[in-house]
């Protein structure tokens, strides 16, 4: 077997990308591979959230463990995440993670003088870097822009007060969802559709459109023109068997085929806003590497290489 | 003030609800979240009611809660007019450590971090509490004994001194009640239930990314076995998961009773089905779910959506416990039984016939005697009675034939000993007969 290599090229297509949203293709390889993106993306790319939380007042309603639990979920930018050190092993601090390398102090004052109940937002937090603020979910296109609209974190009402320093640290969200830079990520297998066009010819228009409705999704429509049903948004198909199951009750099964095809997947990405969900995508193929090089490097592979051979070999390069 | 109070930290409002919910108000004071469910088998930790829990969903907040429980103290004050009194806490000493808490005026201050063994109080009793009058104050510091209370919570939890609360009993003595705060997160073994009474404990914590996932990027919160369905024909609860997943999809708070009533004031499966079909759903509620652990389609589809759930408060951490050495009761000289005194678990009668079915008689003798009871006894081998050591002879010695000459000494369960004394005292005469001596 040697000289033979399984190695496969995967090709990205990007179909859409904004700043917390990314659709993209994935193509030529296979679930394993698409699925320790996705795991990546949710559980292993860095950021930077609240980690402790220093009450010195709160007068308010809520708890302080309440308070410190929501400051903890603000999504805060992290850019620098990556070139961060995790507190635990940064050399500077001696662990304690309170130095600049591994952390972010933040300071919120807030106390409500007027007869109007006060929010206390995500924008009351002052951070000591300008690279690691609150998120600002402020919509650009102008619409109620004008306001300022952050996460509110408490209300507080005449005479009540909240006053506290919290330090944001680096982590992942398998340690605590805080961390995860990911509201969605999923992706789907691309759906191969068939119609078997001689069948389908059999219908009358009438059985065609119950047919095309019985879809709870709107995967197939009727050509207006030539009447034909055509497939209108394959990726709409929810592998729902629907409309496999309306041509075997119309007693004609094999009216239409599907197949999902199992080397290429559609990616929808969505991020907190902590960082772009383009930067995501390739902050977490950078950990994927940086997981297989640990694998790859690790003094027992060659140990391991007499265990699995081949595999072992392959998976250095070989 | 009540002496045990439960609260949810992010309560929400039922998605599904019924006339009588919003005529008694429960959809203004929920007591739940709505979490969505996947009916579905995983792991093998949800058998028998078990549920899997989303770790993620853990960490955003779901299930927290705020356990409030009080504490009181009472100033006493005693017959010969002196009375207990609360001091300025030690700065200094073996106790000081324990005492951090504790403000100037002997108390805790409200907003501090209490562990377990710390003092709350630091409380002195006068010793001498009888006898004739003396005036309460200018007794010397030497005539107080300290009696300090210490809190008693979960053991490595670190619980929140919420409030303290000044207030005279009814003999007008000074009575001191501190409110203590602990937020707990879920974990394996607490208890929850939907409003069917499908009550079930949390299983298995398990990560997001392992959860499964369908293709709009839904990942459930909990997954339930199916298994509960079948015997407890909770239809109510399949309908609550279709009316809830038909809310969500459609922003209608849905009625969920079991039959469309002629009032139009429910919504009935079918037209819930049709409002599913119409946001891309499939008709019966189930999804196209994917394994997060292999990235492949699962076999079957799975009934997913959501169903409001309500966390018990039967929690492990108020319950586990485990003994290795510890307190005896007197009488029997046999460990104490109960968590509240830090109790044996017991090998009960069944627990040993099935022991005695299996032959292990070593374990029986070492969990019935040896890690029990165990207690040495003197017998005679003549008239079969129990006997006594003499210490200063050095020798056993049987009290009714009133010589040492045939005695052996033995082990016997105390329990076993103190039936025999029992006995004698009713007349009986037990007498041992040793077959090795």
């Amino acid at each position: 077997m040697e000289g033979v290599s399984y190695q496969r090229f995967p090709k990205i297509k990007i179909r859409e990308v904004k700043d917390d949203y990314a659709k993209f293709e994935l193509r030529e390889t296979d679930a394993s591979m698409a699925n320790a993106l996705r795991r990546v993306m949710i559980a292993e790319v860095p950021t930077v959230a609240i980690d402790l939380v220093e009450i010195e007042v709160n007068s308010s309603v809520l708890n302080d463990e309440f308070i410190a639990h929501r400051l903890g979920l603000i999504p805060l930018t992290s850019e620098r995440a990556m070139a961060m050190r995790f507190s635990r092993d940064c050399d500077a601090c001696d662990g304690d993670g309170q130095c600049e390398f591994c952390s972010v102090e933040f300071h919120l004052r807030a106390k409500c003088m007027t007869d109007e109940t006060l929010d206390v937002t995500s924008k009351d937090l002052i951070s000591s870097d300008h690279t690691v603020v609150p998120v600002d979910f402020s919509d650009s296109s102008g619409y109620d822009s004008a306001d300022k609209k952050g996460i509110i974190i408490v209300k507080l009402r005449r005479g009540q007060e909240l006053r506290l320093r919290a330090i944001a640290r680096k982590g992942i969200g398998k340690d605590h969802a805080k961390w995860s830079p990911a509201a969605t990520v999923t992706f789907m297998y691309e759906p191969e559709i068939h119609i078997n066009e001689d069948l389908m010819e059999s219908l009358t228009l009438e059985e065609k459109t119950s047919w095309v409705e019985s879809s709870p999704t709107k995967v197939f429509d009727i050509d207006a023109s030539s009447q034909q049903v055509v497939v209108a948004d394959a990726e709409a198909y929810t592998y729902d068997d629907e409309v496999l199951k309306k041509a075997e009750a119309m007693g004609k099964p094999g009216l239409v085929e599907i197949y999902a095809k199992e080397d290429s997947f559609i990616f929808t990405v969505e991020s907190t806003g902590a960082i772009k969900a383009s930067q995501l995508v390739l902050n977490a193929i950078d950990v994927l590497k940086q997981k297989l090089d640990a694998v790859r490097l690790s003094e027992d592979t060659v140990e391991a290489d007499d265990q699995f051979g081949e595999l072992g070999a392959h998976m250095r390069g070989g | 003030m009540d002496s045990l109070l439960y609260l949810l930290v992010y309560p929400q409002r039922p998605l599904l609800t019924t006339r009588t919910i919003e005529l008694v108000g429960y959809d203004k004071l929920g007591a739940g979240q709505n979490a969505t469910v996947a009916v579905m088998s995983y792991s093998g930790y949800d058998i028998e009611d078990a549920i899997v829990m989303n770790k993620s969903s853990l960490d955003r907040g779901f299930g927290r809660c705020i356990v409030m429980k009080k504490f009181s103290a009472v100033n006493q004050r005693y017959e010969n007019n002196a009375s207990d009194r609360i001091v300025r806490p030690l700065k200094v000493g073996h106790d000081a450590e324990r005492m951090q808490i504790l403000d100037d005026d002997g108390l805790a201050a409200p907003g501090e971090i209490i562990k377990p063994n710390d003092i709350y109080i630091n409380k002195e009793s006068p010793i001498i509490t009888k006898g004739p009058l003396i005036s309460p104050v200018g007794l010397p510091d030497s005539a107080y004994k300290p009696s300090r209370q210490t809190f008693k919570g979960p053991e490595g939890e670190a619980s929140v001194v919420d409030r303290v609360a000044l207030c005279s009993d009814k003999n007008s003595n000074l009575c001191i009640k501190f409110l203590i705060r602990h937020t707990r997160r879920p974990e394996v073994g607490d208890k929850f239930s939907s409003r069917h009474g499908q009550k079930g404990v949390c299983g298995t914590i398990i990560q997001q990314e392992d959860f499964p996932f369908s293709e709009r990027g839904i990942c459930p919160d909990l997954i339930m076995n199916p298994h509960g369905f079948p015997s407890r024909m909770t239809v109510g609860k399949m309908i609550e998961l279709l009316g809830g997943k038909a809310g969500v999809s459609c922003g209608r708070f849905h009625y969920g009773s079991a039959f469309g009533e002629p009032s139009g004031h429910a919504d009935k499966v079918e037209t819930i089905s049709k409002t599913l079909v119409k946001h891309g759903f499939s008709y019966s509620g189930k999804d196209f779910i994917y394994s997060g652990i292999t990235g492949c389609p699962l076999q079957a589809y799975i009934f997913m959506g959501p169903i409001y759930y309500q966390k018990l408060k039967h929690m492990v951490l108020d319950k586990m416990h485990a003994r290795g050495s510890g307190p005896r009761v007197m009488l029997t000289r046999q460990p104490t039984e109960g968590r509240a005194r830090n109790g044996g678990l017991r090998v009960g009668e069944m627990e040993r016939d099935c022991l005695i079915a299996y032959g292990a008689s070593m374990l029986i003798f070492e969990r019935l005697m040896v890690s029990s009871d165990p207690f040495e006894v003197q017998v005679c081998r003549v008239c079969g009675l129990l006997g006594y050591y003499n210490h200063k002879l050095k020798i056993g010695i049987c009290s009714t034939c009133k010589n040492g000459d045939n005695i052996s000494t033995m082990k016997l369960p105390y329990a076993c000993k103190l039936l025999f004394q029992e006995l004698q005292a009713m007349n009986v005469v037990p007498r041992l007969k040793l077959t090795e001596a």
